[in-house]
């Protein structure tokens, strides 16, 4: 029971989205599969995210950096041998002439996106809130302008073509399974419980013998990983990559769908990613037209973007802890009454005593 | 130890040079192996703001095992003097030590984990953690597992009379709960010394006495030193076994309940020139 009780928040998770996966994959046409497969790799990134900012509260611009750098290094790993000595021939030569395997080529991809989680993090984390997210924007700049200038090793801004394409639906679920397996075992570990402690108050953390420091360079660095993870499903899934698709625009689609669902808990990550993409799918299906028995409708374009702004508005207003509201999904707890209700039963009790 | 040395070389970048990291390096190694404290001592401590003088030099010991009360009139420095001795402020002149070790270059976390815990004026708490893991965080903090943080988080719970209640969270609960749990936390930390920034602020006459009975029982069941600030004199008077007057920064008495309660100049600094000769409202 325990152990139940210990797993429910992550199980109740995944097993929805396992099941809603599994039955768009049987039912669904075409369509809709490749919008569940990008919906689970957004899963991934944006409980990346989550691992950082839900649990340390420092709202950070800068984790899409990290799926660059791991889309990037799988990209020179994998994709197009004959052409690569030519578009890009400023890569080292072990990578410049030879093509790695997927597996081994996805792992040190990734390693390479939570080294540079950790080498930035030293810097980073020594600043606090505002200061450590506007530092952190920067960190997306200065990659951004690096690797769209570095034209010999990246291409610049061209798209890089060409890289095998083996994401599908099951591996993404079994890679957005993992992200939140990662994400809810950090969270319940000392280092989460630390690293929420100083999220709600740094001052007492340190007076509880806390290091601000360690415990956040320890969730960025976890953070980057899983990012990066997101960065070689996204290479893999689409097949080709360019660094404007690893800027603005990813940022503030990953931190909408955080702030959505609530930033401060793992399923808020997971509802916000869920409830943004149906309705990005929607809206965009409904700008490219429908047919309502002979007149055909379309919105006019630019639709969604305007539906999405309304949608961060309105939980911003009514709801600003986000669609969670900062919870997780628990089993209820028998014993543990919060003080208004054991007031109410007390009155209960002498109203009932009185009559 | 290298681990533990990290910070404070990425701290020195902005400091002065090897040196002094070599030696805050080996100070903190040492201080963090904890066995229990005798004493702690502020020698002649000064605090500046600006130019506005907190602390003028100000000599303070508190020893294990000891309640020690901090009182004087508002603004007479007794906060400073609690923010001095947890690391949160750095003395401008004066020396803070344990056991005769300086420590007033260590930060506000070294200085916890050295064993000087304390609680805020504001409780303080992290308000969206449970009281448990309030608890939990500070024994996690003190070098402990998550595990045997948790039972001993659980302990102090029952000892405090909140076992029951462990799974709240803490933005629900009232406030004087709240300045129970921060004191909690602070034991928690498994220290030598505790300092209670006027934990009975707020609190109504029957949460004084329960208050009252908690820190009176601290020394004995936590085998640390207390020091407790507080304005409510019956608090004070109740368990402190020494007491030490501040005002304007400067140390004004120090002594037994009984002398401080005599004390012209004491009387003379709370209730003004004509009141000297009257009692000492208690």
């Amino acid at each position: 029971m325990r152990l139940v009780r210990f797993w429910f928040p992550a199980v109740a998770l995944v097993v929805p989205i396992a099941v809603l996966v599994l039955l768009s994959q049987s039912f669904a046409p075409l369509t809709v599969q490749r919008v569940v497969t990008e919906a689970l790799i957004r899963i991934v990134a944006v409980v990346g995210l989550y691992i950082f900012v839900g649990n340390s509260g420092i709202v950070s611009f800068g984790h899409v950096t990290f799926m660059a750098i791991a889309a990037y290094a799988a990209a020179w790993q994998t994709c197009c041998q004959m052409l690569k000595p030519i578009t890009m021939s400023g890569l080292p030569a072990f990578l410049r002439d030879n093509t790695f395997p997927l597996l081994p080529s996805a792992l040190t991809s990734i390693a390479a996106a939570g080294a540079l989680a950790f080498l930035s993090g030293l810097v980073l984390m020594r600043l606090s809130g505002l200061a450590a997210s506007i530092s952190s924007l920067a960190l997306l700049f200065i990659v951004n302008v690096v690797y769209s200038n570095w034209e010999s090793v990246t291409m610049g801004t061209a798209s890089v073509v060409g890289i095998p394409t083996y994401v599908t639906a099951p591996v993404a679920l079994v890679c957005a399974i993992l992200a939140i397996v990662v994400a809810y075992l950090y969270q319940v570990s000392s280092r989460g419980l630390t690293l929420r402690a100083t999220r709600d108050d740094e001052v007492a953390a340190a007076a509880s013998g806390i290091s601000l420091y360690w415990s956040r360079l320890f969730a960025f660095t976890l953070s980057g990983f899983v990012m990066g993870l997101a960065g070689v499903l996204h290479a893999h899934y689409l097949g080709t990559i360019s660094i404007n698709a690893y800027f603005l625009n990813l940022t503030f689609l990953t931190l909408a769908m955080l702030v959505v669902g609530g930033q401060r808990s793992l399923a808020g990550a997971v509802v916000g990613v869920v409830v943004l993409s149906a309705i990005i799918d929607i809206f965009r299906r409904l700008e490219a037209g429908v047919s309502v028995g002979t007149a055909q409708l379309a919105l006019p374009a630019g639709t969604q973007e305007l539906i999405l702004a309304a949608v961060m508005l309105v939980i911003l207003i009514f709801r600003k802890d986000g669609l969670m509201g900062g919870r997780e999904l628990e089993l209820p707890r028998g014993k543990a009454e919060p003080p208004a209700r054991v007031q109410s039963a007390k009155n209960l009790a002498g109203a009932a005593g009185k009559t | 130890m290298l681990i533990a040395c990290l910070p404070e070389i990425g701290r020195q970048f902005t400091g002065p040079a090897v040196p002094a990291l070599f030696e805050t390096c080996v100070l903190a190694a040492d201080v963090m192996h904890r066995p229990k404290r005798q004493t702690l001592k502020a020698a002649d401590v000064h605090v500046t703001f600006g130019g506005i003088h907190a602390l003028g030099g100000v000599d303070l010991t508190l020893t294990r095992g000891r309640i020690t009360g901090l009182i004087g009139p508002n603004g007479a420095g007794k906060t400073t003097m609690v923010n001095v001795l947890s690391g949160f402020q750095r003395p401008t002149q004066g020396s803070i030590s344990l056991d005769g070790q300086d420590i007033s270059a260590l930060t506000a976390r070294k200085i916890a984990q050295a064993g000087i815990a304390r609680s805020f004026q504001a409780a303080r708490l992290f308000r969206d953690l449970t009281v448990l893991q309030n608890l939990t965080v500070a024994g996690i903090g003190s070098g402990l597992s998550m595990r045997a943080a948790a039972a001993q988080a659980r302990d102090i719970l029952d000892w405090i009379g909140f076992a029951g209640n462990a799974e709240w969270r803490c933005d629900l609960l009232s406030y004087g709960d709240e300045r129970r749990i921060s004191i909690a936390r602070a034991l928690a930390l498994q220290p030598s010394f505790v300092l209670l920034d006027e934990p009975a602020s707020g609190m109504n006459e029957a949460e004084c006495d329960a208050l009252m009975t908690v820190i009176a029982g601290i020394p004995s069941q936590f085998d640390c030193g207390v020091m407790l600030i507080e304005h409510n004199m019956k608090v004070i008077m109740g368990v402190c076994e020494r007491i030490h007057v501040l005002d304007g920064g400067r140390s004004l008495a120090e002594g037994s309940p009984g002398e401080v309660q005599k004390d012209p100049v004491v009387r003379r600094a709370y209730l003004g020139e004509k009141a000297s000769d009257k009692t000492l409202a208690i």
